[in-house]
């Protein structure tokens, strides 16, 4: 799918990767995160080799595409997923839910989900954050307010992203940096 | 590919628990018969004892595969399309038939058609008739359960595309080209089952027609003398015809299943769990008989555990008390109690859920694991696990004992788990049923996404995995002890000279007593009711916990 790409990111950086529709974003991510296994190369992380690395010891988070929220498990028992001793409160102020620790998955919106899903990502203290179009299944005016806060927080947080999408206003607003597949 | 420690050793460990004990039966009674396959199947015709055993096998299977459909695509039409009060209740009311133990519906139909009931035991065709509805009443849960989810989950956007195309304008044209097909792979699996069902039946048989045999109900009467050297060699002989054509129709018949499962689960779109259904008065002529239909049986031993024949020299009179019942726990020097008998069907039931549980999941997981990049290899495991539904618990309990007296005879029949060998093969394949659709519906972004926030594989499947798949697994429980509780043909086989005496076999053999004693009848009605009891109990927890999809069976 791949070949002689080389991808490179800085402390704190942000940078996003368009493409058509089934050009390997999504496996991109994927790859880089664990959950598909490279046939060649090599991935590192702070100059450690992590490609033979399982997904849940890479440190690296993943925010897919529609939010995978826990059906059995209530706002702040996804939280508590991503840091069983986290603030919840004070991570779901982050990113604009104050008072949702009790609500239950089903009765929140796309735009919420995707925001729980963001706070449980950041709990979890990862090196890097990848996220994989997830804004494409929101209305414009909830995506670029979601893409503006996004943003806002990896980068008071200086957490280096790579974001996938096949927008590419979304990818200019939201990356430092745009590469295109 | 790779499989996972876990995985092989339960592939290993079942592949053993399965084919040792059949192999051990089946080398042993070769070994008396000699290896010649066309005398074997000759005998059947040959013999007086099973003349006419195949063409009866058949013919009753067949028959009850067709009434089973007749009965139960109407009633599973109702439930699915339909909006329903207490819908939960009469689901569990028409599908709780199948997990009754067979001795049980036995009894239940003998005293409904016998002089306490509808007193109409008239001829052959009487029998054979009470026969075919039996095996309906049992099994219209497959039917139910395999078409139902289908009806009631369906998107109703398919529906109402196919309204506005020219195709689906009329009902016909609806069925024909929606329902037919969306329905086809269910109904033909229901079928399947339904067959194999029907003809490995023992108990049915057993104790509703007049003689009448099936292969099954042969291999039980015979196989006590199967097995010792130069002793009724055609008898060896009958057993291994009996055996290779019902392992060979019975694992076609397993195949087809497995095949038309897969393909159903991979045509089923993505459904609806809120679909708007509407009320429909006229539904009622077709379920209030079917709940009747469904309960009078049970209604009937119940019934007639407390009804207490009197006969003297001016004639015959009943009374209604709990004799019966008094007779049942109180045990005698010649027979167990229902005490007894009830703290060996739960301890035998326990420790099979204890093995059968684990064991079954992994196996569904490593054919869920497999099917991925090797279709035909998970086929074939799948067939496997199904194995002890084409060789009869009769088989299986001829292999057990057997291989106990191949083994160390005085070992196993003193010791007490000895039984569980049976239930365990038996109850497996259930489980496996049920979870390998459920691990099927799981979303594998759930764990994927885990993954991703660090939660190691422990963690994930206690925190993750467990609580989605609660349903499933409670089911699965619930069905395996309601499935030991009631095991009578392999029990039937292993413990007949032994004092572990189940529930199942208290009942047949306090009916095989001779009816001038008067409160063994009602005394074996008491047992079954209080089987039946335990059963519904089980059942009705079972219906609290199954997912709305659930399209696996059972």
């Amino acid at each position: 799918m791949f070949s002689d790409f080389d991808l490179e990111l800085k402390p704190g950086e942000i940078i996003a990767i368009t493409g058509p529709s089934g050009c390997g974003k999504t496996t991109l991510l994927r790859c880089i995160c664990g959950l598909e296994k490279l046939d060649s190369g090599n991935i590192y992380l702070n100059d450690e080799d992590i490609t033979n690395l399982p997904a849940e010891k890479r440190g690296v988070g993943l925010i897919f595409q529609s939010p995978v929220l826990f059906p059995h498990l209530s706002v702040e028992g996804n939280l508590l997923l991503g840091n069983k001793n986290g603030e919840i409160s004070k991570a779901l102020e982050e990113v604009g839910l104050s008072e949702f620790e009790n609500r239950r998955v089903e009765s929140i919106s796309g735009g919420e989900g995707q925001r729980v899903a963001l706070a449980r990502a950041l709990l979890a203290q990862p090196k890097v954050l990848l996220l994989d179009e997830p804004f494409s299944s929101l209305d414009d005016e909830l995506s670029g307010k979601l893409v503006q806060d996004v943003r806002a927080i990896l980068k008071q947080r200086k957490c280096p992203a790579v974001l996938v999408t096949h927008n590419r206003i979304i990818a200019e607003k939201f990356a430092d940096s745009v590469i295109s597949l | 590919m790779k499989l996972r420690l876990s995985s092989s050793c339960a592939v290993l460990a079942y592949t053993l628990l399965v084919v040792v004990p059949l192999w051990l039966a089946i080398d042993r009674v070769i070994w008396v018969a000699g290896f010649n396959p066309s005398d074997w199947i000759n005998s059947l015709n040959g013999n007086y004892i099973s003349q006419g055993v195949v063409a009866f096998t058949f013919l009753q299977a067949l028959l009850s595969t067709v009434v089973t459909l007749a009965i139960g695509l109407p009633i599973a039409w109702q439930l699915g399309r339909y909006k329903w009060p207490l819908q939960s209740l009469i689901k569990a009311t028409l599908t709780m038939p199948f997990v009754m133990p067979s001795i049980v519906a036995a009894m239940g139909f003998l005293h409904l058609i016998g002089p306490s009931g509808l007193n109409i035991r008239i001829d052959d065709t009487t029998w054979f008739a009470t026969l075919i509805i039996a095996h309906a009443w049992f099994n219209l849960a497959l039917v139910i359960r395999f078409c139902e989810p289908v009806l009631s989950t369906l998107d109703p956007n398919l529906e109402e595309q196919m309204r506005l195309l020219p195709a689906g304008h009329s009902k016909i044209g609806r069925i024909r080209n929606l329902w037919a097909p969306l329905l086809a792979p269910s109904v033909a699996a229901a079928a399947c089952m339904t067959f194999v069902f029907s003809f490995t039946s023992f108990a049915l048989v057993r104790w509703i027609t007049l003689g009448d045999n099936t292969l099954e109900s042969v291999m039980a009467n015979i196989g006590s003398s199967a097995g010792i050297p130069n002793y009724m060699l055609a008898r060896n002989e009958i057993i291994l015809g009996a055996s290779l054509i019902q392992f060979t129709v019975l694992l076609a018949s397993l195949w087809l299943m497995s095949r038309l499962q897969q393909r159903r689960q991979n045509l089923l779109p993505q459904a609806s769990e809120i679909t708007v259904k509407r009320v429909n008065r006229s539904g009622w002529m077709i379920l209030a008989p079917a709940v009747i239909f469904a309960l009078s049986p049970l209604i009937a031993v119940f019934w007639a555990s407390f009804r207490i024949r009197h006969t003297d020299s001016t004639g015959t009179s009943y009374s209604w008390e709990t004799s019966g019942w008094e007779f049942a726990f109180a045990g005698s020097s010649s027979m167990s109690s229902a005490w007894d008998a009830l703290w060996n069907s739960l301890g035998y039931a326990m420790i099979t859920l204890c093995i059968a549980l684990p064991l079954g999941w992994t196996l569904a997981q490593t054919i869920l694991d497999v099917e991925k990049e090797r279709p035909r290899t998970a086929r074939f495991l799948d067939v496997l696990t199904m194995i002890p539904f084409a060789a009869s618990s009769v088989m299986i309990g001829l292999g057990v004992m057997l291989g106990m007296i191949r083994i160390n005879a005085e070992f196993f029949y003193s010791f007490w788990p000895t039984p569980v060998i049976a239930h365990v093969m038996i109850t497996t394949p259930f489980v496996v049923r049920i979870m390998l659709p459920a691990l099927r519906s799981l979303n594998p972004i759930y764990d994927e996404c885990a993954q991703t926030l660090g939660i190691p594989a422990w963690r994930r499947f206690v925190s993750i995995r467990l609580p989605l798949l609660r349903g499933s697994i409670l089911v699965a429980v619930i069905f395996t002890l309601a499935m030991s509780l009631g095991e009578f043909g392999a029990s039937w086989v292993v413990t007949r000279n032994s004092d572990w005496t189940t529930l199942p076999i208290m009942i047949d053999s306090l009916r095989s007593i001779p009816y001038n004693n008067t409160y063994t009848a009602p005394a074996a009605c008491a047992v079954s009711s209080l089987l039946m009891g335990i059963t519904l109990l089980l059942f009705t927890w079972a219906e609290k916990f199954r997912p709305a999809r659930d399209g696996g069976m059972f």
